[in-house]
């Protein structure tokens, strides 16, 4: 009894990782799209025969199963999602359309507008009103309300959102609207906006509810296939899901907002990137993971991925629970290089898996990043590619970067190949940028951790480019995610809207606001078989200066096991607006001392410790230099030169590689550019450093 | 103060003199990192900023501008506002030795007859020198700021007859020499303003400045100087060779276009705004001769740095989007901008109504005129609001408060060729993100009752203007309520057949005996409980209805956007059965015959 399982669906792949005391073992097999869960037990039975053993056997052994699932996302790509309607507030029913007047492109009049989730037909308004102060203006019009469901129903809906103004304060005309929905049409899914996402203001709120209720009864149902499925192979435990907030929890406790698992897939990555880098002593980190289509940044701050709740939007969709922030460009290996009128561009279109990029030898023509790095060396297709499953090929690859680049930029193949590779830099380097300035923090302070598939091709040169000195390369960075959903926490991340100058904030209401999230997080994390003792608790609050628009969120306090709430003092509120103004002052650069701040929300994240992988660091064998199996004509930035080959296979901890060169691992390459120097750590991953 | 200084100001400046050159692809990098430098610019006030105006409607654009005073890069904000910054940077540049400019300072403009735009629209900019001391680029960042200290609070005066009367006009001033803050600058600022609010936004814009200036020297490190300005220069090139490239593609003749204005604020009526767009090879004219320069009109008197900012703005939404956005926009186009008219005022008129109309109408002229040969990207990137009805009190311990009224509505968002208007508004505002009832009612003594969409307020058309919403509100406190009604009898106009959009309107006092109809400027005292009803326009329709797919039709009047009546009426679509039954089908026989009835009624 001690395996531990993590499971991540990806686009192409299906990746798993075993846990069993320290040891992990890898496995990745075909996604089956049409029933993401049976691609999920075969994996299962391949893992099993690997252990030698049958799938009943290693799932009885089996304490928990953790899994990151894309059915939300790929829900709002494919767009077919539930038929969904909405109850609202008299005279709000457009907010989901309006979008607070947010347009994607300011400058682009052709641009359309998302493809509707909830028509206007099916969002309705029922008389009622609640304050600010949770009073009640105009009680709810139960007759309307019953109206209105009628025409839902008449509509075939099977999913209702039910948001009404200032719910999360008082929620009661949503939960009778329940009941009456719950009368009319029994079997459709409800969500609650002061469940799904209790806070202000009244667009961020709808917009989630009304994606929670769009993906929640596929979500729900795919859920439910794949506990059925485990069930009848043998699994008799917890299923633990990710959550887009990098923590995992359980279907009970997702069955009230399913949209919490939406781009849950990166936050894996991340938080297996945090605890990584931790075990490396590099608590601050910027995690970049390039694969096929996308590059996906995130940072990580103090060795955690914060989540932060607001402005995400996804698939045109806005969804403001708590996410681990990552920043998706379209930027991956098979992104497309194109000239147009002039300027070059790589992206954001993909030539996907099939046909894939010119060199995959599938029938591709249009060029790509990954056939622009093979004319620059720095992959070969001299050795198989992508664990040795194939080979790539030149042939077509110079043509198509002729016709398509270098001709119309009037250069050479080899120079129209070096012109993409500084694009797509360039291009990585924006979004770096733009992330980190949304955090407001400084690239030049972070270590970058750098997994996928061609992560590592581009790490240390985009690094050199931010200001970053040191970047590590996990050796299992190509099935990190997998890996990741292994270290993710049980727990919950929610707040409470409290609004008041911190001058007369009361302290007993802040306690008990603290006390109402405490306990949900008390039963649910019980019943999924966690113990109160084990719980960690971080109690914070939101503040801002009076008329500020953004909250900077202040710790309280962390307490490990029982309710203790006695830090919320008579002194608490003075000692978080003094930590208040140092944040600001070291977030923005200044501070106003003279002004004083005003509490805008209550937060509680609680979290359990689970066994996962370790992840270890250190350097102590000796340094030495690894011998170079051989040579290959690369340009790694400077122009063209023979360049040293190492493959990762020979390389053990204590082995230095000096740039140029390149590294050639079962699934990934990794550049050591030009003033740069590798070596292999304690647990056999890559450190590269700026030497020069 | 005067016209031969707009004239010194807007003159051709040559390229930064640099020996090195570039290629194209590092250009293009350079013009990247610029823009995500606006954004860290941008996104540093919108996150420290105090004012709802900046913080939450993101009123706030970031541009970068070069050493001869040129706009190098811009990025996220409100496409008009971004281009205004180099005109006030410039007559900065006027004063350089004077000012003893130097590394580390930080200055403010915002004065209309120096190059600014109206009052409320603070400047902020900080420049960045070489090691030899050679001046490179300059961030500048322009926010619209809560008060002006005018005789008014809030920065506008619906009958001020000059500029004095609102507010204090700052052609340049320097408000932190070599990287100390000067006190007695900034506290001046402050003591001028109403909010005290104020202090934090100032605070916010100067630290978002030097933030920038940070960002640009790290950018001069990685390329090296010289590079960065053969960048700039290449960058500004492009833009100008390409825009040209698409002019040349447009027939070559005159295409005049004429908006009228309801009334300036003392009731003179259809202030005109002429224009025309001359096409020759690869140049293009905009001509505004024969727009008004009536002097007894009041507070219709754009500045002269938002007028051309204006007819940029909506030319470049009428081209590749793809095209950078900088000086060579300027360079490529040619405007002619009668001196002393309503769109080159003379010195000491009012502004910040006039920032507003005819500043749109520019834009809007310019979209009409051109809309026959550039049918599918004539959308006219306007608000054609006077102003939001803003609303103005005072809390027990006599802190002035005031709601914006900047709230959620759909108002504006036409058609063009191919696409239906949908959304709130233009894309152009698409970055301006309105106020939400639940954060206003937690700060002000304000009830927001509904703002849903109203039917059939969007233009008619082959594709439909989006509806314009009813926003009714109820004041909980006695307030000044201060608004100014246009585009009640001009509304939106529609294009290439399109209907116009419904008009506006706004009403104060619902439902009272003593409701009236806001004909024009006011600044009202308002009761508590007293209820506001402001019905904004919708998008304007493209095209003839008749031609519309009526299934289109059919799902409009089951989403309410058309009634089963204006389908009739301007479709020519007759429907059976009721939206409330969700059983609405198109009787084609009927429609047919409807159609070829009407079709030959206008023929």
């Amino acid at each position: 009894m001690s395996y531990r399982i993590g499971i991540d669906i990806g686009g192409t792949f299906t990746d798993f990782a075993l846990l069993r005391g320290d040891r992990l073992r890898l496995h990745k097999n075909l996604s089956t799209p049409e029933d993401r869960s049976l691609g999920v037990l075969e994996g299962l039975a391949a893992l099993a025969q690997l252990e030698g053993c049958t799938l009943a056997d290693l799932l009885a052994a089996t304490e928990a199963i953790i899994h990151g699932t894309t059915v939300a996302d790929n829900t709002l790509i494919e767009m077919n999602g539930a038929c969904t309607g909405l109850l609202t507030t008299d005279g709000f029913r457009d907010e989901l359309e309006l979008r607070r007047g947010y347009k994607e492109n300011i400058w682009d009049v052709r641009l359309g507008p998302p493809q509707p989730i909830v028509p206007r037909r099916r969002r309705l308004g029922v008389p009622e009103r609640v304050r600010c102060d949770g009073s009640v203006h105009t009680p709810l019009d139960e007759d309307a309300a019953r109206a209105a469901i009628a025409r839902l129903r008449k509509q075939g809906v099977e999913s209702v959102a039910i948001c009404t103004l200032f719910s999360f304060v008082n929620p009661a005309h949503e939960l009778r609207l329940a009941e009456l929905v719950r009368e009319a049409l029994p079997d459709a899914h409800i969500s609650l906006s002061h469940q799904v996402l209790p806070k202000s203001p009244e667009f961020e709120r709808v917009s989630t509810t009304a994606v929670n209720g769009y993906v929640g009864p596929r979500v729900t149902h795919y859920i439910e296939r794949l506990c059925e499925r485990l069930a009848q192979a043998g699994y008799a435990r917890q299923l633990l899901l990710m959550q887009s907030n990098g923590g995992v929890m359980t279907r009970e406790y997702l069955a009230g907002s399913p949209v919490r698992v939406l781009a849950s897939g990166p936050a894996g990555g991340v938080i297996g990137g945090a605890a990584t880098g931790a075990a490396k002593d590099a608590r601050e980190l910027l995690c970049v993971d390039m694969g096929g289509t996308s590059y996906d940044v995130s940072v990580v701050q103090g060795g955690s991925a914060p989540a932060e709740s607001g402005w995400n939007w996804h698939h045109r969709y806005l969804v403001a629970v708590p996410m681990v922030q990552v920043e998706t460009l379209g930027a991956g290996g098979g992104s497309i290089c194109s000239v147009e009128a002039g300027t070059l561009h790589v992206g954001p279109a993909s030539a996907g898996a099939e046909p894939g990029p010119v060199c995959y030898g599938r029938g591709g023509t249009r060029p790509t990043v990954t056939d622009a790095i093979l004319v620059l060396g720095l992959l070969s297709d001299d050795e198989g590619f992508a664990g040795g499953g194939f080979r790539l090929t030149r042939d077509g690859v110079e043509e198509a970067l002729r016709e398509h680049v270098a001709g119309p930029l009037g250069c050479s193949v080899e120079e129209a190949a070096f012109d993409c590779w500084r694009v797509v830099n360039a291009n990585m380097t924006q979004a770096v940028r733009r992330l980190t300035a949304e955090k407001g923090c400084d690239p030049r302070a972070l270590t970058m951790l750098a997994y996928g598939g061609n992560g590592p091709v581009f790490a240390a040169i985009q690094a050199q480019e931010l200001g970053i000195g040191r970047v590590l390369v996990p050796r299992t960075s190509p099935g990190f995610s997998a890996t990741g959903a292994l270290t993710a926490r049980p727990g919950i991340d929610e707040e409470r809207a409290y609004l008041a100058p911190a001058s007369d904030a009361s302290v007993e209401r802040l306690r008990e606001l603290w006390a109402e999230l405490d306990a949900r997080a008390e039963t649910f994390l019980t019943a999924a078989g966690f113990r109160r003792a084990d719980m960690q608790c971080r109690y914070q609050l939101n503040l801002r200066y009076p008329g500020q628009n953004w909250s900077l969120t202040v710790d309280a306090a962390q307490v490990t096991g029982e309710q203790d709430l006695s830090f919320a003092d008579e002194q608490l509120v003075a000692r978080m607006v003094a930590r208040f103004h140092a944040l600001h002052q070291e977030q923005y650069g200044h501070a106003r001392e003279a002004e004083a701040p005003e509490i805008t929300g209550v937060r509680l994240v609680a979290a359990t410790d689970i066994p996962g992988p370790v992840f270890s660091g250190g350097s102590t064998a000796a340094r030495q230099a690894a011998t170079a199996h051989r040579e290959r004509r690369a340009n790694l930035g400077h122009g063209f030169a023979p360049t040293a080959i190492f493959r990762g296979a020979d390389l053990t901890p204590g082995h230095e590689v000096k740039g140029p060169a390149i590294i050639e691992e079962q699934f990934t390459t990794i550049v050591v550019y030009p003033g740069w120097t590798a070596h292999v750590d304690d647990a056999g991953d890559y450190e590269l450093n700026r030497t020069g | 103060m005067s016209f031969e200084l707009n004239r010194r100001l807007v003159a051709r400046r040559p390229p930064l003199a640099t020996s090195a050159d570039v290629d194209a692809v590092t250009a293009s990098i350079i013009n990247g990192a610029f823009e995500t430098v606006c954004f860290e610019v941008a996104t540093h006030l919108g996150r420290a900023a105090s004012s709802a105006i900046i913080n939450q409607s993101n009123e706030r654009n970031a541009s970068i501008i070069d050493g001869n005073g040129r706009l190098a890069g811009i990025s996220v904000g409100i496409p008009q506002l971004l281009f205004v910054s180099p005109l006030a940077v410039r007559w900065g540049l006027e004063n350089f030795a004077e000012d003893d400019w130097g590394p580390g300072d930080v200055f403010v403009g915002n004065d209309p007859d120096y190059g600014g735009g109206h009052l409320p629209d603070y400047t902020v900019y900080a420049p960045l020198f070489d090691a030899q001391g050679e001046l490179i680029l300059i961030q500048a960042l322009q926010a619209h700021q809560g008060d002006t200290g005018g005789k008014d609070p809030g920065g506008f005066s619906v009958d001020s007859r000059d500029i004095f009367g609102e507010g204090m006009g700052i052609p340049v001033l320097k408000l932190v020499h070599r990287g100390r803050p000067r006190r007695d600058a900034i506290d001046m600022l402050i003591r001028n303003n109403r909010f005290p609010s104020f202090a934090g936004d100032i605070a916010a814009m100067i630290s978002a400045v030097q933030a920038g200036v940070q960002a640009l020297q790290e950018i001069c490190d990685r390329f090296g100087t010289e590079t960065v300005k053969a960048a700039v220069n290449y960058n500004i090139d492009q833009t100008n060779e390409r825009f040209r490239a698409e002019v040349a593609a447009w027939p070559d003749g005159d295409y005049p276009a004429d908006v009228w204005i309801d009334q300036d604020t003392a009731g003179n009526p259809d202030v005109h705004v002429r224009v025309t767009c001359k096409v020759a090879g690869d140049q293009l004219t905009v001509d505004m001769s024969g727009s008004d320069a009536r002097p007894e009109l009041v507070n219709v008197w754009n500045t002269f740095a938002n007028t051309r900012g204006y007819a940029i703005a909506q030319l470049a939404s009428m081209v590749d989007p793809g095209i950078n956005k900088n000086e060579g926009l300027f360079y490529a186009v040619d405007m002619v901008i009668p001196e002393g008219s309503i769109l080159q005022p003379p010195p000491n008129k009012p502004a910040a109504l006039g920032a507003f109309h005819p500043a749109v109408e520019v834009g809007e002229a310019i979209c009409i005129a051109l809309s026959p040969i550039l049918p599918a990207r004539s959308a006219p990137q306007v608000y054609k609001l006077g102003m939001p009805s803003a609303v103005i009190g005072f809390t027990d311990t006599g802190e002035m408060w005031m709601d914006q009224g900047v709230d959620v509505r759909a108002s504006d968002a036409s058609a063009t060729q191919g696409l239906d208007g949908w959304g709130a508004m233009c894309a152009g505002l698409g970055n301006l993100i309105l106020a939400t009832a639940e954060d206003a009612e937690s700060r002000f003594p304000v009830l927001n009752l509904g703002r849903e969409m109203t039917t059939d307020t969007g233009g008619a058309g082959r594709w439909r203007g989006q509806p314009g919403t009813r926003n009714v509100k109820q004041v909980l406190a006695p307030v000044s309520a201060m608004t100014w009604m246009v585009s009640r009898k001009h509304p939106l106009r529609g294009l290439n057949g399109g209907n116009d959009a419904a008009p506006y309107s706004n009403h104060f006092l619902v439902g009272t005996a003593d409701e009236y109809e806001v004909e024009n400027a006011i600044n009202a005292q308002l009761p508590a409980g007293a209820i506001t009803a402001y019905q904004y326009g919708g998008g304007a329709g493209f095209d003839n209805p008749l031609e519309r797919d009526p299934v289109a039709v059919r799902e409009d009047v089951l989403d309410e956007y058309v009634s089963m009546e204006a389908a009739r009426r301007d479709y020519g679509v007759v429907l059976t059965g009721s939206v409330e039954n969700c059983d609405v089908e198109i009787d084609t026989a009927a429609t047919a015959a409807l159609r070829a009835q009407m079709a030959a009624a206008t023929a």
